[in-house]
């Protein structure tokens, strides 16, 4: 229920004030099944969402006041991200909600908020937690703001693209050849190529693309990623026609603070496909 | 048009989509040499093989006896 506004001398009815009690006792919720942007409206209530796909609730200004809060929570397995649109939005803990997490927004000024998250589904040790998820598109994505695990576990599902081309992998977009891959395909008795890959190749586990959905699906295991040495990273990639398994090194030691996923034919875009990235700790 | 990128923030939840920048570019075009170029070796290495195998039969051989010879 939005905020009642009373004038001196009105007389309440019980309808009114059973409202206003049932909101102390059962906050209105506010179901959403898709990407969505506060109104005023919202204010003292609990938002709640459920998406398989990934979301967003987009925070924008001049709609509340200092001291106004209401609750957001994430339902189903579609990341749900608090956006910030033309408010300002802050948090010391991360504005993607996983599935179950939730926690409330506080406002400062009209235009100014606090996220504070709630506890409940941090992952314990060895615990594995979405990160992020979502549908592949554009040329290259770019997925940075992963820091606080030990290791990263990166999915790409049904990748698509609209000219046949290669889909590569690259860490802080380095496009040196500090890339050394060596790998196995066992249904076509190959062993594919080590050694450090070219300045031009430019990334590194390079697998077809077709433009029709082959179910193809690509697994990259990276431990100690924001470790300053080098790291060791674990693939694997299975379609109907072929299957491959292999190790890459980063002979880097920055630490990883992004992941690029690009179509390495260059021209080619992303029509189709997913991605999740887990955090493990 | 030009090409696109998607940038994903993990931390804020930010998503934006782009054009590419300049060097983005360049390197999608180095990309698309590279994968030009690997095609055309591939095609070309099928190619010669096809040939090789002709030839082979033309003289009454096959892959299967190179390999009876330790070749």
């Amino acid at each position: 229920m939005a905020k009642q506004s009373f004038v001196t001398g009105q007389v309440l009815t019980a309808q009114q004030v059973n409202d206003l009690q049932t909101n102390d006792f059962n906050q209105t919720v506010s179901a959403k099944t898709a990407s969505y942007t506060l109104v005023a409206a919202d204010k003292g209530t609990r938002i709640t969402m459920s998406s398989t796909s990934a979301t967003t609730i987009t925070v924008n200004t001049g709609l509340f006041a200092a001291g106004d809060t209401l609750f957001i929570q994430n339902l189903n397995t579609g990341v749900c991200s608090i956006t910030a649109g033309t408010a300002t939005v802050d948090t010391s803990a991360s504005l993607a909600l996983a599935q179950h997490e939730g926690g409330t927004l506080y406002f400062t000024s009209a235009g100014v908020s606090t996220f504070f998250k709630a506890a409940g589904a941090a992952a314990s040790s060895g615990g594995m937690t979405v990160i992020t998820s979502g549908s592949l598109s554009t040329t290259s994505v770019s997925i940075s703001g992963f820091s606080g695990y030990n290791s990263l576990l990166l999915e790409i599902n049904n990748p698509v693209v609209d000219v046949s081309s290669q889909m590569a992998f690259r860490f802080n977009n380095n496009s040196g050849g500090v890339y050394s891959q060596a790998g196995m395909s066992p249904l076509t008795n190959t062993i594919l190529n080590g050694g450090p890959t070219s300045t031009a190749r430019a990334g590194f586990a390079t697998y077809n693309l077709s433009t029709t959905a082959d179910n193809t699906s690509v697994f990259i295991s990276v431990n100690d990623y924001d470790s300053t040495v080098y790291k060791n990273i674990n693939m694997g990639t299975a379609n109907g026609s072929d299957a491959i398994f292999g190790n890459v090194r980063f002979n880097d030691t920055t630490a990883i603070t992004s992941i690029q996923i690009t179509t390495s034919g260059g021209t080619s875009n992303f029509t189709g496909g997913t991605y999740v990235l887990y955090g493990v700790k | 048009m030009k090409p696109q990128v998607k940038i994903v923030n993990c931390e804020t939840g930010e998503e934006i989509i782009r054009d590419a920048t300049a060097a983005e570019i360049a390197q999608m075009e180095t990309d698309a040499a590279n994968y030009a170029a690997e095609q055309a070796e591939a095609e070309a290495k099928a190619q010669a093989k096809a040939a090789a195998e002709g030839k082979l039969a033309a003289l009454g051989l096959t892959t299967d006896d190179l390999r009876a010879l330790g070749l």
